[in-house]
């Protein structure tokens, strides 16, 4: 259990007495929206390491699988964050890496790989902006057509880099576990967290998210933020296809068929709502963590994986059931019809 | 839903379509045109593919378009409800359509088709109270509640069948009903029909329907009116699940075989024809009938390229271009005709 | 309101807890029973890196074997599923080579993107085997030895019984691949057109759609193809595997044509081919054996682990044609 999660209950018999810094903690407390994540982040730590310690020995394997499931869902935080959905994420990744495969120059390949993420952003924000069409809708008929297109551009199978040497390098730790995957994940974090807590544009998303026609009304302007987040997304996920084709030496036209589902799962894990306005890169971050933590254990231990999957399963329904917002609306729903049993007994 | 209530939902139906008088005033050719496009562009579809493209115009290439169209519509037909309930989709139905067709063939085998639909039915009321406590009770988002079920669901049946593949006797009822056939209509086509009549009744003309319909355009307005908003929405997921399980069935009866991976992309498959048949994602809009014409929209596109010797990534592609376009056309009717 | 909300999360988290600590208890309780059943001295401690498992029907017949192999030899066997995703595999192949084991056993999701996996390993010592699909020529040096089918050999045996059914005749025929994308649907493509091309250049391949492995994809597609290039132009259909096969047989059942009358080939001899071997609607198949697949994996790697490394490299899987001759005999009795 999280300090988080214990320290309001104090502050009920507490607060009124000392006041100040304690009622500043609990309304900073209450406002975070990690808590679940964080809960969940140190069962699975505790678990591991009572279990398969060999997961905090081989760190370096842990944060890259971590760095595998976070990296996309970073960018995705950034859109879902405004109550918009990016489901193209995973095909932008396949198209992206077949693209920068596809071209013998390794720099020219990885700028091209980054254009096409960018302009598959800007397609996305098109039809969200300019058509009006809902995101979730547009962002389907992508996931499609870009899958689609890597199917043929790739001729079906998949490409072979034309410098591997470069990719074997790239894959190689540049100082302890830091290999440049988990650099570049590093990197987006940072650059992520800065923009959505101190830049105005990035907490302007929150707001976007919130409250989109009191946005429009505060002067912001609501259609430049909703394409600078399609930008980011399909920017990271171009990133992470880069990312992936370098490290397996070939680009696969089947890739990331893994990564939408656990994406979404960590944003979701890490508090993130789906109908915008609250969450933080930081909560994916931690959902992230317990994701790759739990499947690094679960396959070091030789879990199988239809298991692992009913355990992901599980965890998951567990983690949106039990969003604090949605079972105080429950409890409330319960109370209330409690209340008109009780009203339609009395009379009688 | 309880019975007494029925005034008080038709009153929210109403109610909760206010937009229902005024848009006549705003009527125009174009929204007219935007509302019927799936029609419209099924009709121009199929006039194409008979001028155009050889052989499509002969019964077994019409036997052919209705086995593509069967399963895939049963689902998608039973989804319309989650999708007009304004909870976006249930992607569980991939787990639930594979789970049921194992189910069928395998306890079929052992046991008799009946324990098989008996078995079946369980499993499906399962799936459809677990999505639905969890999406109304507890308001968690139906998107990652489904994700989760489907995680488990297909993580179950994996395990438990082995990931075998099952198959039935050839002289079995199981491979009778999937060979059955009246002159070119598959029996599954008849099934599809027959499941979309049926839904198309509950939907437009019960009050459980017209609770789903006015939840999906007014939550708290519904709840406020004392429905018992929970109830709908178990509802809505009971009916895709057994529609799922129905779809599962035929697909299973019409090779005569089971396999956990039998029923892959089925959820984005089906959600891609209620969309192209013009039921909103938003809730509240759209009808099963709209899901029925979709279907038929993507399966003769789909025998139609295939006809043409196009590969699969094109065929990818085709399909992610009318989703957007069916919906943009949709989108940019309405904009033009408020003007 | 508040105590409530807590009660709720930490009831769900205990849950997940517990969920956590007893899976892991199952894992290590189902790992412990190969302990000490070796018959050597010593026990290896192995990873084999699979792309299927107990998800699909080959890899469901291919464990047992395995893990029955690896009891008797005193191999300690840590078994993963990437599920045919690379970049699950190449993040279990870190995870196999920071455990340091004696040898790992790879089954490539992806053939092109296993060079770094191999090179990791070599880098830290650790020797490799490779099951069921090789890895790229230009790989090999990196592994230690191949056992499986030779799928693009299949392919090519395949091909084989098609040219000398055809005979010289001209004709045409279907192609039913696998799914798109997947590296064996890929190689056993490859080894059956180069051998048509090359053997018997009289038959044309007039169609090709992916079946999907499944029966149900396959006899659409079938069926959609014989449209597309009328009936009376097909004498031939050749699909990636027994089951999508059966699809195609359906297919023509279904249109009033007497498969018998067509020149059909598969590979697999598996519970759904080989019945129809023996009753003449398939014309030939490919025996592909999941027991000796998933047993030879392990020989392999104990003949490596104590100083044995075959020569040649490759063991392979033999590629036994089975037609209505040999379809009754038990040394092909299907499998899977």
């Amino acid at each position: 259990m999280s300090t988080a999660e214990k320290q309001p209950q104090t502050t009920m018999h507490l607060g009124a007495a000392r006041g100040g810094w304690f009622d500043q903690l609990k309304v900073t407390l209450a406002r975070r929206t990690e808590g679940r994540g964080l809960a969940l982040l140190s069962v699975v730590i505790v678990a591991a390491a009572i279990l398969e310690p060999v997961v905090f020995t081989s760190y370096q394997v842990t944060l890259g699988r971590v760095a595998l499931i976070g990296l996309v869902a970073l960018g995705l935080t950034a859109v879902i964050l405004m109550g918009e959905l990016d489901l193209s994420v995973a095909s932008t990744l396949a198209v992206s890496g077949v693209v920068m495969a596809s071209i013998p120059d390794l720099w020219l390949g990885i700028l091209a790989a980054l254009a096409t993420g960018l302009i598959i952003g800007a397609i996305n924000a098109f039809f969200v902006v300019v058509v009006g069409i809902n995101s979730f809708i547009a962002t389907l008929g992508m996931l499609f057509a870009l899958r689609g297109l890597a199917f043929v551009l790739s001729d079906e199978k998949p490409v072979r880099l034309t410098d591997i040497d470069a990719g074997i390098a790239f894959g190689a730790p540049l100082l302890g576990p830091i290999t440049p995957r988990v650099l570049l994940f590093v990197l987006a974090f940072v650059a992520l967290q800065i923009f959505l807590t101190r830049v105005k544009a990035g907490r302007e998303f929150y707001a976007v998210g919130g409250n989109r026609q009191a946005a429009v009304d505060a002067g912001i302007p609501v259609r430049r933020r909703i394409l600078t987040g399609f930008l980011i997304s399909g920017f990271v996920a171009s990133l992470a296809g880069i990312i992936n084709t370098l490290e397996r030496t070939a680009a696969d036209p089947t890739a990331g068929s893994t990564v939408l589902l656990a994406s979404f799962a960590a944003a979701i894990i890490g508090g993130v709502v789906l109908n915008g306005g609250r969450g933080s890169v930081l909560g994916t971050l931690i959902g992230a963590f317990s994701l790759g933590i739990l499947q690094i254990a679960l396959t070091l231990s030789g879990v199988q994986v239809d298991i692992q999957d009913i355990f992901i399963g599980v965890i998951l329904l567990l983690a949106v059931i039990t969003d604090p917002t949605n079972l105080r609306a429950a409890l409330a729903g319960v109370r209330s019809s409690l209340r008109s049993r009780e009203r339609a007994q009395t009379p009688v | 839903m309880s019975r007494e209530s029925e005034t008080l939902t038709e009153t929210i139906a109403v109610a909760s379509r206010p937009e229902a008088g005024i848009e006549k005033k705003r009527f125009s050719l174009l929204l007219w045109m935007a509302d019927r496009g799936v029609i419209v562009f099924t009709v121009l579809l199929i006039l194409a593919a008979v001028i155009f493209i050889d052989g499509f115009a002969t019964l077994p290439n019409l036997t052919d378009v209705f086995y593509r169209a069967a399963p895939i519509g049963i689902v998608a037909v039973g989804m319309t409800f989650v999708v007009i309930s304004a909870n976006y989709l249930d992607l569980s139905v991939v787990a639930q359509v594979a789970t049921s067709a194992v189910i069928f063939i395998g306890i079929s085998n052992e046991f008799g088709v009946f324990a098989a639909v008996a078995v079946a039915s369980l499993v499906a009321m399962l799936y459809g109270i677990v999505n639905g406590l969890a999406v109304g009770f507890f308001k968690a988002n139906a998107v990652i509640v489904t994700l989760s079920t489907t995680f488990i669901g297909l993580g179950i049946l994996r395990w438990l069948s082995g990931g075998s593949i099952f198959f039935g006797p050839e002289d079995g009822p199981i491979r009778a009903f999937g060979q059955a056939r009246f002159g070119p209509i598959p029996l599954s086509a008849l099934v599809l029909l027959l499941v979309t009549i049926i839904l198309w009744f509950v939907l437009t003309r019960t009050t459980f329907g017209f609770a789903v319909r006015a939840y999906g355009s007014n939550k708290s307005a519904t709840r406020l009116a004392g429905v018992n908003t929970t109830a709908v929405v178990v509802g809505a997921f009971v009916i895709t699940a057994l529609s799922a399980m129905v779809a599962g069935f035929v697909l299973a009866a019409f090779s005569n075989t089971a396999v956990s991976s039998m029923s892959d992309g089925y959820e984005f498959r089906a959600l891609a024809a209620i969309i192209i048949g013009g039921t909103s994602v938003f809730g509240g809009k759209g009808s099963v009938l709209r899901t029925l014409l979709g279907v038929i929209f993507v399966s003769v596109l789909t025998n139609i390229l295939v006809l043409s010797g196009i590969g699969f990534g094109f065929q990818q592609m085709a399909i992610g271009a009318l989703i957007v376009l069916a919906v943009s056309v949709d989108a940019l009717a309405r904009r033009a005709a408020k003007k | 309101m508040r105590n409530t909300r807590i009660t709720f999360s930490a009831i769900g988290l205990v849950a997940a807890a517990g969920l956590v600590l007893s899976g892991c208890a199952a894992a290590d309780s189902s790992d412990g029973g190969t302990d000490g059943a070796g018959a050597g001295d010593e026990t290896f401690e192995v990873y084999a890196l699979l792309p299927q498992g107990t998800d699909q029907p080959y890899g469901t017949t291919y464990l047992p074997p395995m893990q029955a192999a690896a009891d008797e030899l005193g191999i300690n066997l840590t078994i993963t599923n990437s599920q045919y995703d690379a970049d699950q595999q190449a993040s279990e192949c870190e995870v196999a080579v920071a455990a340091q084991p004696d040898l790992i056993i790879l089954w490539p999701a992806v053939g092109d993107t296993v060079r770094p996996c191999l090179a990791a390993a070599n880098a830290a010592g650790i020797p490799v085997t490779v099951t069921n699909s090789d890895v790229n020529p230009e790989d090999q040096d990196l592994t230690e030895a191949y056992s499986g089918p030779d799928t693009y050999g299949q392919g090519v045996s395949s091909a084989e019984i098609m040219c000398d059914l055809v005979g010289g005749e001209e004709v045409g025929i279907l192609v039913v691949n696998g799914l798109t994308g997947n590296s064996t649907a890929i190689n056993r493509n490859a080894g059956f057109v180069d051998t048509i091309e090359a053997n018997c250049p009289n038959v044309t391949i007039l169609a090709e759609q992916p079946g999907n492995w499944n029966k149900d994809d396959s006899q659409i597609a079938v069926s959609e193809m014989l449209t597309a290039v009328g009936p009376e132009n097909v004498q031939g259909i050749y699909a990636a595997d027994d089951t999508m096969v059966a699809g195609a047989i359906d297919a023509l059942k279904a249109r009033g044509i007497d498969p018998a009358s067509l020149y059909i080939t598969s590979i697999g001899n598996t519970f759904l081919g080989n019945p129809l071997v023996v009753s003449g609607e398939l014309d030939g198949t490919v025996f592909q054996s999941s027991s000796w697949d998933g047993e030879n994996a392990v020989r392999v790697a104990y003949d490596v682990l104590t100083g044995n490394t075959p020569s040649p490299r490759e063991l392979f899987m033999p590629s036994v044609k089975v037609t209505a001759d040999n379809a009754d005999d038990p040394s092909v009795a299907p499998e899977w």
